[in-house]
């Protein structure tokens, strides 16, 4: 058994989650791998389908919740789409948990800011899971997630649960023209829904993660209401392959992005080249 | 550290000794063109030990060209994984530079950083390095420049420094040990006469300001410098190709048959337009200025900042093989340069 | 070369060019010079050490150097060929480029410190070169040069292979392809490589395995020399390139011979001559159709 050979899991369950972004439920194949499985939120893994090759993906669901692990992609290359042709009872390779993670310890006793755009709700959803598997141990949860329209978000039927959900306040938003005649939620651009939501920065942290774009015209915004740059957490997609640390490719300036990250906080990144 | 010595005979023999007891043996050898290369021999008719550098480095005997990760076996959605071995055949190097058996102890760093890389490791336990001491090769060498030189006995088992009639044999580990004593007979005392004979030498290059270096890096990201060398640059990677510490790699999938197939690591480099390019089209270094400055901080600013120690051991291989003619000695000096402020420095923006 | 760096001199400071594309004299021998200020003009040389095809600069996909605006080249008579071969294959436009070619009479084939070209020393490739004055150009520097003192050594390799069962051919290319390592330098170095992204590269499907075993580097070669048929130029940079001294320019020339009796043709240095894949003859063969 080497370092590069993967677990074997089994794809329990699939989900659509928009015309391009599909959910996969994977559980071990071997008992005693899953009985002990663990990792921290923000943490990722290779995802492969054997002959295609291996993806890295956050794991997007919570360390809190046991059992078995989720992914959320978007087919847009040759593993990706092999990923997508896989079944409820295929079986695929996992290796995996690698990275940092974000740094709830710290965070415990503060109130939480959550935003994301698009895709990139996934690995933040698995934080908010976390926190609210633990609600007791954080202050107030702010919640702001907006896609290009309504048809772009993913995890419909968990923001109908954030939504519902008295102990989290939950922004939805759809850019201009995105909205369906049945919208209730937001229309605007996430940064400026951030804006006008204006969560509180006193002991506050903020865990941002989305299109580069979003992140560029948030980050101002987070500046603007007080956020220091220590206190916004972001993680990073970077072109991996054995998301150890050996072969190289993820390497930004001074950092590996698969051991020194994925998470970074906005004063780390600002210290990085901009190669990512 | 113990001095011994060999004669040449003796270390035919040992050679011959080694073959038939299955130990597989890597040397210097004369390529089809003349050139010469580290390949495994058959007999030591075949070994070159005249000094000549052979034009790629040993980290191929180490992490492969191509290596299997795993295989698998796919039957109606279930997936069977063939492990690949992880333990390797006893194997001897006759006759390793010193620049390329320092090279390999400089890569046990990231190959051990936190998760150990088992393939890598599996060879190197498997593997004596007996290295032979160089004369110098040409004025691309530059060792001595980042802190190794021509007798180092780093990354190395033994090592042979030529004499008349043989070599002095330094026993460097307990490995090294092991070995003399598997084949007593073929190794003796020093002989009593005689200084060792001085033959030519290359002027060995003076340090360079590797701190220096290293800090003007980290603060000239943007510097026209890059811009300026990347210009003859290919984007090639001849270069990492012919290096003893670019050791980056590819992992991939190959079928090889509807069910079955091989995951593989292969060699890569960051020079290919590929290599950070995402699946979305965006590419962090999408010109080959970004490229050749990735390389150069590599080896120079981020290895050192993680593992206390530059990616470089100084062969020169890189200037030899480049068809554009990069030079890294001169744009080291250029550096070196620039970071102390020489002011003379002209970039062409 | 006095003449070149006059010419050089004048086209920056007139503003009509960019950068001048030419070799200067490196730490260990010449190398290729991007020129962009007429007060550097001076480090223009062109000596029997100027191997490198310059040619491979003008390629679209490199754009470190298009974005030095308008280039003039220095060119042999076959960089020329090449810089041919980008016009008729339209990654060029004639106005794009200023051609200085220079009368040369052989490169080195192993091009080191010092000048010495003789018999024993000069490229294979320019045995019989009937370019030695080329035909396109925009200036024409340099003295008129005598025949270069050469023999094709290739030639005699070739047939030596030819003569060889498929057998003795498989193992001959199956030993020297096996030091490939898939570093790409021949394709990188190649001006007629100029593809944004090779076939090689591509994942959907995955044509040419990437890994470097026998099978995957034979589809590599097999597939790079079928591609270079009837366009390379015979520069020789892909074997120059290559770190582990592969003979490729045997397979490409191999290739040239068969097209040029095949088809009549040969990689021309005048682009208005149609490239054999985009163009047929009536009397083509088709004896392997019919």
């Amino acid at each position: 058994m080497n370092l590069y050979q993967p677990h074997l899991v089994r794809v329990t369950d699939v989900v659509d989650e928009t015309a391009d972004t599909r959910t996969l439920r994977l559980q071990f194949k071997d008992p005693s791998v899953a009985e002990s499985f663990d990792f921290r939120a923000g943490q990722f893994g290779e995802y492969s389908a054997f002959g295609a090759g291996e993806c890295t993906f956050c794991i997007a669901s919570p360390p809190t919740r046991k059992g078995y692990i989720e992914c959320t992609f978007k087919a847009v290359g040759k593993a990706t789409n092999a990923l997508r042709g896989l079944g409820v009872g295929d079986t695929m390779g996992f290796r995996g948990p690698y990275g940092n993670h974000f740094p709830l310890d710290r965070m415990e006793g503060a109130s939480l800011v959550f935003i994301a755009g698009g895709i990139g709700l996934a690995p933040v959803r698995c934080v908010i899971w976390n926190v609210l598997d633990q609600r007791d141990r954080y202050g107030d949860v702010t919640i702001v997630y907006g896609a290009r329209s309504v048809g772009d978000l993913v995890y419909k039927h968990e923001l109908e649960d954030w939504a519902a959900r008295t102990d989290v306040r939950l922004w939805q938003t759809v850019d201009p023209g995105g909205q369906t005649p049945d919208w209730h939620g937001e229309i605007g651009f996430v940064p400026a829904i951030v804006e006008k939501a204006a969560p509180t920065a006193d002991n506050a942290y903020a865990v941002v993660c989305g299109p580069p774009i979003m992140i560029k015209f948030t980050l101002p915004v987070l500046a603007k209401l007080g956020f220091p740059p220590e206190r916004v957490y972001t993680t990073l997609e970077n072109r991996m392959k054995c998301g150890l640390g050996k072969c190289g490719r993820c390497n930004v300036g001074p950092v590996y992005v698969c051991k020194d990250g994925p998470v970074f906080s906005a004063a780390e990144l600002a210290q990085l080249p901009a190669e990512f | 550290m113990d001095t011994l010595f060999i004669t040449r005979e003796n270390l035919a023999a040992l050679t011959a000794d080694l073959l038939a007891s299955g130990t597989h043996v890597a040397a210097p050898t004369r390529a089809s063109d003349a050139q010469t290369e580290y390949r495994y021999v058959t007999d030591f008719a075949q070994v070159r030990l005249d000094g000549s550098m052979p034009r790629r480095s040993l980290k191929e005997l180490f992490l492969p060209p191509t290596e299997p990760l795993l295989r698998w076996r796919q039957h109606q959605g279930d997936v069977e994984l063939q492990e690949v071995p992880t333990s390797f055949p006893p194997t001897v190097v006759l006759g390793a530079r010193p620049c390329d058996a320092a090279a390999v102890d400089v890569l046990d760093r990231v190959m051990g950083w936190d998760y150990r890389d088992e393939l890598w490791f599996g060879r190197r336990a498997a593997t004596t390095v007996i290295s032979l001491a160089c004369p110098g090769v040409d004025d691309l060498c530059f060792c001595s420049a980042v802190g190794g030189s021509p007798e180092s006995t780093r990354g190395a088992d033994l090592l042979l420094t030529p004499v008349t009639d043989g070599y002095h044999v330094t026993v460097v580990t307990d490995k090294g040990r092991s070995l003399l004593s598997a084949h007593p007979s073929r190794f003796g005392a020093l002989p009593a006469s005689g200084p060792l004979p001085a033959g030519p030498r290359i002027p060995a290059p003076g340090p360079l300001p590797l701190g220096q270096i290293r800090t003007w890096l980290e603060s000239n990201f943007d510097h026209p410098l890059w811009h300026e060398v990347a210009l003859r640059c290919h984007g090639c990677g001849a270069c990492a190709s012919v290096c003893p510490t670019c050791h980056c790699f590819d992992i991939v999938d190959e079928p090889e048959g509807v069910d079955r197939g091989t995951r593989r690591r292969n060699w890569d480099t960051c020079q290919t337009s590929v290599f950070t390019l995402h699946a979305s089209g965006h590419n962090p270094r999408h010109d080959q200025g970004a490229r050749f400055r990735q390389r150069l901080m590599h080896k120079f600013s981020i290895y050192p900042d993680k593992f206390g120690e530059v990616l470089c051991t100084g062969c020169g291989r890189c200037a030899r093989a480049c068809p554009a003619g990069q030079d890294i000695v001169e744009l080291l000096g250029r550096i070196g340069a620039l970071a102390a402020g020489n002011g003379h420095e002209k970039v062409e923006a | 070369m006095k003449e070149l760096q006059v010419l050089a001199r004048k086209l920056l400071a007139e503003g009509s060019v960019g950068v001048v594309i030419g070799y200067e004299e490196g730490p260990h021998g010449v190398r290729p010079a991007f020129i962009t200020r007429s007060e550097d003009a001076g480090r223009l040389v062109f000596d029997p050490r100027c191997v490198h095809n310059l040619a491979t600069y003008l390629s679209p996909r490199r754009s470190v150097v298009k974005g030095l605006g308008k280039p003039a080249v220095v060119v042999k008579g076959c960089d020329a060929r090449a810089v041919a071969g980008l016009l008729r294959e339209s990654q060029l436009t004639r106005d794009d480029v200023v051609l200085i070619a220079v009368r040369c009479g052989g490169v080195m084939q192993h091009p080191a410190q010092h000048v010495d070209l003789r018999a024993e020393t000069v490229a294979d490739r320019c045995a019989g070169c009937d370019v030695r004055e080329p035909h396109l150009f925009d200036f024409m520097v340099g003295e008129a040069p005598t025949a270069p003192p050469a023999t094709d050594r290739r030639e005699a390799r070739i047939r030596e292979l030819e003569a060889g069962s498929p057998a003795d051919r498989w193992a001959f290319w199956q030993q020297e392809l096996a030091r490939c390592v898939r570093c790409h330098a021949c394709r990188q170095a190649c001006p007629m490589c100029f593809c944004e992204r090779c076939v090689a590269d591509k994942t959907q499907p995955g044509w040419i395995e990437s890994s470097p075993h026998p099978r995957g580097n034979l589809a590599f070669h097999l597939t790079r020399a079928i591609h270079q048929a009837g366009r390379c130029v015979d520069c020789g940079e892909c074997e120059r390139a290559c770190p582990a001294g592969i003979p490729l320019g045997l397979l490409n020339r191999k290739l040239a011979l068969v097209v040029a009796e095949r088809f009549g043709h040969h990689a021309s240095d005048d682009p208005s001559v149609p490239a054999p894949i985009g163009s047929y003859a009536s009397n083509d063969g088709q004896e392997f159709i019919l």
